[in-house]
């Protein structure tokens, strides 16, 4: 189990040793002054300027560089933003929990959804209902998302006016942020409206929630429902059928959560689609997170913000990753002979 | 087929969609404060150090005050910090009386001890025109307005002759020194928050963590999010009635219209032509417009060749049907421009030649010149602005004009700030810009547009400098006879046309769309947006 775990936190920080080598590499190729690059200040004062070299190793060999670059990203250096001036470690600590909230929330959605309807798929005997939620399912899987979230967008924001399709929360009520989620800072919050403000801020996150599910719903629905297929043909379950276990006690107790763990391991591979979904969705409805902070960061040529926006998203999707894929292996009994594999 | 009012129906939906899981509907209560959906960051919290529109709006009547403000529509000047002044006879002293009882706003990072005084005013002035103040090179992008005007040769020093009372000592006599005092860019800042700045070695905070004298306070900035403002309660004039005040920053037009239409915003600024027939189907929605102090023109770098050659600038000008620009990307909200100066200036006269739209004689032009293939960048601003709601689509129409006479154009645009950046190294062919009064002298369109010392402070974005016109508008700056003036303004029309270093497109209208709830905003012709002093200004 150790030397498991071990292999898997050696491939995280090899792979993002390869990932900060690629960015500190790209770096040296934005058409500004390295420093200027490295740092988000322009026009250094003397000492400032002094303390970049300082800090980055400027006078040295590449290698010494490379080195100095790794450390001082890795301790939460991440410069200062070109156009508002302020850390950067500061923003990303501000756009962060909102792109999590909006995940979490889109992922909830789809799993709330998803797994009943795949499990009922696969189950029913209704051949046409069973056609029509894969035909659902298909459609649902490609529609571009640009264009789901500017029709929707369209339609219920501006021809009916129902929802908000823009922004976390209406902008009057000041909530001081202190879990970064939206919706549970207006419940923590010690204004007067926080009730108001937690149905506001509930109100914009339908929207932009619902178009970022719509791609892992149905993934969710296809993966459930192959899986329920085929383990509802093992033996396992033929066996307490014939037991006389009540039908509904089968479904629920043996065959789903044995059909969950493929369900699992699809979640892990499709991280990387749904993070470029999730920054689709934030510009389109102008989510506060670290996609439309990236976006905005590449228009504004702010160096600093495209640098450590682009670490931030891949550290996050490279960690996920793993973390999922240790999760399946320890819910698995299957993939644990892995364990003691000698590879 | 059932027709709901936008209200009911918000609630309906409200009620459906979110029913189970939470008790009671209706419209969710809101604080107090307004909402206006902004187009843009702005640079920088004081406009002393910038010139563009996105940040004056933000600050100049929101954290500040000037000595006097300007009545747009008479002309005349009205006390503010100043409550009166006088003038030497010779036109070269300007006394101020300086009112009693203002004070600064108290920040978490600034508790003044003390009430405005003349220390504030010569502080202000003097970080611009003294290089040796501590603070005037802390602005990195120097004070371009002031720069523009030649402020810093006008005035040979600002003298403190009471504690209330100051002097403003003119090297030269200058008509429009009054109308500069009244911009948005003059404003007060304060000598003791300076001064502690210095102290503590955070000079640069005075153009960030902002403190004035002005009716809302700076509370909160997030990048592409919003500009917090709280009302200030010690404000000298009458207090907002707004709690607080928050510019909801959203560079796309389309979400500021949809943000209007769910009532995320009471008031948004900026509205393309095509989105108004979107506002009249919407009953809760007004559009609130008024002829504005401004131009739109496309400016060529007169210093890169060939665009140094006038026969290829005329060309140019004839190449462009403007009648078609207008009907495509200001429909109806604009009127075709004949000169830099707008007609709703009083020095206007509409003599100013035109070049109509004429592809043959642009192509015979081109061929005097002796330029075949000629191909240009054309630099488009990516924002919206008050003189052109959408530069992207002008300068598709203008590719397509020249490409009919034989001209290639390429469009190139980056984002705003990029772009002013860029634009600042002078190395583009042609840009697509404007200019929007920041006060109703005459002289705001003439000297920082064209003048040899606008190409320096980088406003005269032809870098075109005629000895002659500056000749004219130098002598119209100093005399004050309005009649006189005009007849000299309308002779460096005429240089400009003969020259063409820029191609005058239109004069548009000022547009705000806002709730009919919000409360009444008074659109001026020029300058800043302001949320608390619109509304008595008109009546004065």
């Amino acid at each position: 189990m150790a030397n498991y775990l071990i292999r898997r936190l050696n491939l995280f920080i090899a792979t993002s040793l390869l990932l900060i080598g690629i960015l500190f590499y790209a770096t040296h190729l934005f058409p500004v002054d390295l420093g200027y690059a490295l740092s988000g200040i322009q026009y250094p004062t003397d000492a400032q300027e002094a303390q970049i070299i300082e800090d980055y190793r400027l006078d040295k060999g590449s290698v010494r560089q490379f080195l100095a670059y790794t450390g001082e990203r890795l301790s939460g250096n991440l410069g200062v933003s070109v156009t508002s001036k302020r850390p950067i470690s500061e923003e990303l600590l501000l756009a962060l929990p909102a792109s999590f909230e909006l995940a979490f929330v889109a992922g909830l959605i789809a799993l709330v959804f998803g797994v009943p309807l795949g499990v009922i798929a696969a189950l029913t005997h209704h051949s046409a209902l069973k056609k029509f939620i894969m035909a659902g399912t298909l459609t649902g899987y490609s529609i571009p998302v640009f264009w789901l979230g500017l029709t929707l967008a369209l339609w219920f924001g501006v021809k009916l006016g129902w929802l908000p399709i823009s922004g976390q929360i209406n902008l009057l009520y000041e909530i001081r942020p202190v879990t970064g989620f939206m919706l549970l800072d207006t419940l923590l919050s010690d204004s007067p409206y926080r009730i108001a403000a937690f149905r506001d801020a509930l109100l914009h996150i339908i929207l932009p929630a619902v178009t970022l599910a719509v791609l892992p719903f149905t993934v969710v629905v296809r993966i459930t429902r192959a899986a329920m297929v085929n383990v509802m043909g093992q033996t396992y379950i033929r066996a307490a059928e014939a037991r006389g276990l009540p039908y509904s006690k089968i479904v629920l107790r043996h065959a789903l959560p044995n059909a969950l763990i493929p369900l699992l391991k699809h979640i892990g591979l499709m991280l990387g689609p749904f993070a470029s979904y999730a920054i689709v969705v934030e510009v389109i409805f102008s989510w506060p997170g670290i996609g439309s902070w990236l976006v905005s960061g590449i228009y504004q040529r702010d160096y600093t913000v495209i640098q450590s926006g682009i670490l931030a998203v891949a550290l996050l999707i490279v960690f996920s990753s793993i973390l999922i894929e240790v999760l399946y292996t320890l819910a698995n009994p299957l993939s644990r002979k892995e364990f003691y594999g000698s590879n | 087929m059932l027709r709901f009012t936008g209200k009911l129906r918000l609630r309906l939906s409200s009620c459906t969609l979110l029913g189970l899981a939470l008790v009671g509907c209706g419209p969710l209560p809101v604080p107090s404060g307004l909402v206006y959906c902004s187009e843009g960051n702005p640079e920088s919290f004081n406009p002393q150090t910038v010139t563009s529109g996105t940040t004056i709006d933000a600050t100049s009547h929101q954290i500040y005050n000037r000595l006097i403000d300007d009545n747009p529509y008479t002309g005349e000047f009205i006390p503010a910090l100043a409550t009166s002044w006088h003038v030497s006879k010779d036109g070269l002293n300007y006394d101020f009386e300086l009112r009693h009882g203002v004070n600064f706003q108290d920040r978490p990072y600034f508790h003044p001890t003390r009430q405005f005084n003349a220390d504030d005013v010569v502080f202000s002035f003097e970080r611009i025109i003294d290089k040796n103040n501590p603070f005037h090179f802390v602005s990195r992008t120097g004070y371009p307005f002031f720069e523009s005007i030649g402020f810093e040769k006008l005035i040979k020093r600002v003298v403190k002759l009471d504690s209330d009372k100051v002097r403003f000592e003119l090297n030269y006599p200058d008509a429009s020194f009054m109308a500069n005092m009244a911009t948005d860019f003059a404003v007060i800042l304060s000598k003791e928050y300076a001064d502690q700045l210095q102290a503590s070695g955070h000079m640069s905070d005075i153009d960030s963590k902002a403190v004035g004298t002005g009716p809302f306070m700076l509370v909160d900035y997030v990048k592409n999010e919003y500009i917090r403002f709280r009302r200030h309660p010690g404000y000298w004039g009458t207090i907002p009635s707004a709690d607080q005040l928050v510019f909801d920053i959203t560079p796309r037009s389309t979400i500021r219209l949809s943000k209007l239409i769910v009532g995320d915003c009471s008031i948004s600024a900026l509205p393309k032509a095509g989105e108004l027939p979107v506002v009249a189907a919407h009953e809760n929605l007004t559009l609130e417009s008024q002829p504005g102090m401004n131009v739109a023109y496309w400016a060529f770098n007169t210093r890169k060749p060939p665009l140094d050659n006038i026969k290829v600038r005329q060309a140019l000008a004839y190449a462009i049907d403007k009648q078609n620009l207008l009907r495509a990307v200001y429909q109806d909200t604009a009127v075709e421009a004949s000169g830099i100066l707008p007609p709703s200036s009083w020095a206007y006269t509409g003599t100013a030649l035109d070049y109509q739209y004429n592809p043959q004689k642009a192509r015979d032009l081109l061929k005097q010149a002796g330029i075949r293939n000629l191909s240009i960048d054309i630099w488009a601003m990516p924002v919206a602005r008050i003189y052109n709601p959408n530069s992207q689509k002008t300068a598709e129409l203008i590719q397509a004009d020249l490409a009919a006479v034989g001209v290639r154009a390429n469009i190139v645009s980056y984002d705003w700030s990029v772009f002013t950046r860029k634009l600042s190294s002078s190395n583009y062919d042609s840009v697509l810009i404007g200019w929007s009064a920041d006060n109703s002298d005459p002289d705001n369109f003439y000297t920082p547009l064209l003048s040899c010392g606008s190409v320096a402070s980088k406003s005269n974005r032809s870098n075109w400098c005629n000895a002659q016109y500056d000749k004219l508008i130098n002598r119209a700056k100093v005399i004050t006879d309005k009649g006189e003036r005009t007849e000299l303004y309308r002779q460096a029309e005429e240089v400009i046309d003969a020259e063409v270093p820029l191609v005058p497109l239109a004069y548009a209208k000022r547009m705000l769309l806002k709730h009919t709830d919000a409360p009444p905003i008074l659109l001026m012709p020029f300058g800043g947006i302001g949320f608390n002093d619109m509304g008595n200004k008109g009546q004065q």
